[in-house]
């Protein structure tokens, strides 16, 4: 079905055509660039707008609508003077966009009274009913992005998820986004010298080098999680319905799935990630396999009944 | 698909322009597009038009066309088809634009299609060094968002039995979506990718949000200050390796050297003891003594589960 397109492009000449009214004619060039058309698509979509109008559909009838010189102009369509409502979609995701920007630190006044003019218009009665906190650590947040735009290296000491020790690298920051509820820094790590991704909150201390480098003229979508290794250790656990959140956080191969409990294979660098999930979720996991895994487990709870007894 | 765009443009104008609703036998005779068709293939067409209309956000209403409610016809409201203007000047306009392309909701850019209603977007000067992703389960969300805007009673499945609320708002929070409102026990916070068989009710203004209501302070800050247990305030030390780490997570200011010692409001035991023992052996609760028991039972429990 081609409906999703159909959708779209309707929406797009019900924004266009208002805006053009307005402003008594518009340049071409404008138009082009605020409503993300090519020349080809606002030729094609002037002339159907062309072909529309009043029942009857005598010339008289009809709208106006084409390109003059570099100017575009629409006429005789008064009842398209006012675009179209947001859908519901439309509205939450320009105001939880504005949210989570400001939230992030990086909102600038212009943004605040956009998203607070947005809001009271879409949801007058009810303006303190949607809210987006993306918040991180503000300081490495805002240094990182700094550098980020800046294009400057980093060194942070970071303290890696899987083996729980601390390393001091250098670091080329392409980019920093959050995901799933942590802040990432996605760059080129010159220890290793391949593409990383770190998170924000691992950092414990960081500097920002006056040196520059040079950045990917396109950035592919991060790798968040960790990437699989010959090396890796395997374990194989049953979840009962209750831990099944598991799988919304940890890079899991579901191998088996039913009413009472989902199995899983884990893969991890390093046994304690799995071990310490384990020891979270108590009874409500069986693991089945994995004997790095159980004697680790094993190990932390040796440690901890020391510490509590 | 010129035939459908061009067909769904003059229904939208008929609509519009009609001082009283149409019948779908009027629009047959009357728009451009439908007459030659077959019943049958009228009757498809024009509920595919409809359906596209409603997708596109358009309030299409179905109304009786007199007062002695015989006939039933179709009708679009102007001042309900506009939207409810902003008043964005061109700086916020541009802001948000920025903003619409660095978030990413249900996979796509948030809300850059709306933009386009508003005036409008802006091409960005290149790469932003920064972005969000705010997860992706966009269909239940949209729903939400219109029950909470109209004030429309919900009812849908979660964690297995049905539930009725009366939706005050939604929240994002650690990467997740967020439905508080207030059920027959309570207000109650939902995570919304748990939530299926939503059904939204059919009357707006159905309930009364109390004015005050805000969100934010409905929400809590770390899983384990939301929940049913009685509340108690735990005190837990974590070692010098992992305070700096802790504390930032907990908003409080590091330890320059050494252990952090901190108090916490806990009303959810369970996520409070899965957290500190993410911390593995170098956290420890220190009281009150009861907490400390669960731990270590939590613990047992996992000794045991690994066989």
């Amino acid at each position: 079905m081609t409906s999703d397109r159909t959708v779209t492009r309707l929406s797009r000449i019900l924004a266009l055509i208002p805006y053009v009214l307005a402003k008594d004619g518009a340049k071409v060039s404008e138009i082009l660039e605020r409503f993300d058309y090519t020349e080809a698509e606002l030729t094609r979509d002037l002339n159907t707008v062309f072909f529309c109008g009043l029942p009857g559909y005598t010339p008289g009838d009809l709208m106006e609508a084409y390109i003059d010189g570099d100017e575009v102009i629409i006429d005789a369509a008064d009842y398209f003077a006012r675009a179209p409502r947001l859908t519901s979609m439309e509205g939450l995701g320009l105001i939880a966009a504005g949210m989570a920007i400001l939230g992030s630190g990086q909102g600038s006044p212009e943004l605040g009274t956009a998203v607070t003019k947005l809001t009271k218009a879409l949801l007058p009665d009810a303006y303190a009913a949607i809210d987006v906190d993306v918040s991180g650590d503000s300081n490495n947040l805002a240094a990182l992005k700094e550098a980020a735009t800046d294009r400057k290296v980093v060194r942070i000491t970071y303290r890696s998820l899987a083996h729980e020790e601390e390393t001091v690298r250098d670091v080329e920051p392409w980019a920093v986004v959050t995901t799933l509820g942590n802040w990432y820094v996605h760059g080129h790590c010159r220890m290793v010298d391949a593409e990383r991704v770190f998170r924000v909150d691992r950092i414990r201390e960081m500097q920002v080098l006056d040196e520059e480098f040079e950045r990917p003229e396109k950035l592919t979508d991060p790798r968040i999680g960790y990437t699989p290794s010959d090396d890796d250790i395997a374990a194989r656990i049953r979840l009962t319905p209750a831990a099944r959140w598991v799988l919304d956080y940890y890079p899991v191969d579901v191998l088996k799935e039913t009413k009472t409990g989902t199995e899983i294979r884990f893969t991890s660098a390093d046994a304690e990630i799995p071990a310490r999930l384990l020891l979270r979720l108590g009874s409500e996991a069986r693991l089945l396999e994995g004997d790095e895994v159980r004697e680790r487990v094993a190990a932390i709870a040796g440690a901890l009944r020391a510490r509590y007894r | 698909m010129q035939n459908v765009v061009e067909r769904v443009i003059n229904l939208l104008i008929y609509l519009l322009d009609s001082p009283s609703p149409v019948t779908a036998d009027q629009v047959r005779q009357t728009v451009a597009g439908y007459g030659e068709q077959s019943d049958d293939a009228f009757h498809r067409m024009f509920e595919r038009d409809k359906d596209l209309l409603k997708r596109m956000g358009i309030p299409l209403e179905l109304k009786a066309t007199d007062k002695w409610e015989i006939d039933f016809g179709y009708t679009v409201d102007p001042d309900e088809y506009a939207i409810p203007n902003p008043g964005l000047n061109e700086q916020e306009r541009v802001a948000l634009s920025v903003a619409a392309r660095m978030v990413r909701l249900g996979g796509t850019n948030a809300g850059l299609a709306g933009l386009l209603k508003l005036g409008g977007v802006e091409v960005g000067a290149g790469i932003e060094p920064l972005a969000a992703d705010l997860g992706a389960e966009a269909t239940v969300l949209g729903d939400l968002f219109l029950a909470v805007s109209e004030r429309r009673k919900l009812e849908f499945e979660y964690g297995g039995s049905r539930r009725l609320l009366d939706p005050y708002g939604i929240a994002h929070r650690r990467g997740h979506w967020y439905l508080i409102g207030q059920t027959a026990d309570g207000e109650r916070v939902y995570r919304v990718d748990r939530i299926s068989h939503l059904e939204v009710g059919k009357r707006a203004g159905a309930f009364a949000r109390p004015k005050r209501f805000q969100v934010k302070r409905a929400m809590s800050k770390h899983p384990w200050e939301a929940g049913t247990d009685e509340t108690v305030d735990a005190t837990v030390r974590f070692d010098p390796d992992v305070a700096w780490w802790a504390a930032r997570h907990l908003g409080v200011d590091a330890p320059s050297d050494g252990s952090l010692e901190v108090e916490l409001p806990v009303a959810n035991r369970d996520a409070f003891i899965g957290w500190v023992l993410g911390f593995g052996p170098d956290a420890e609760v220190l009281g009150p003594p009861e907490l400390r028991q669960e731990v270590l039972a939590r613990v047992e429990a996992a000794v045991e589960a690994v066989g």
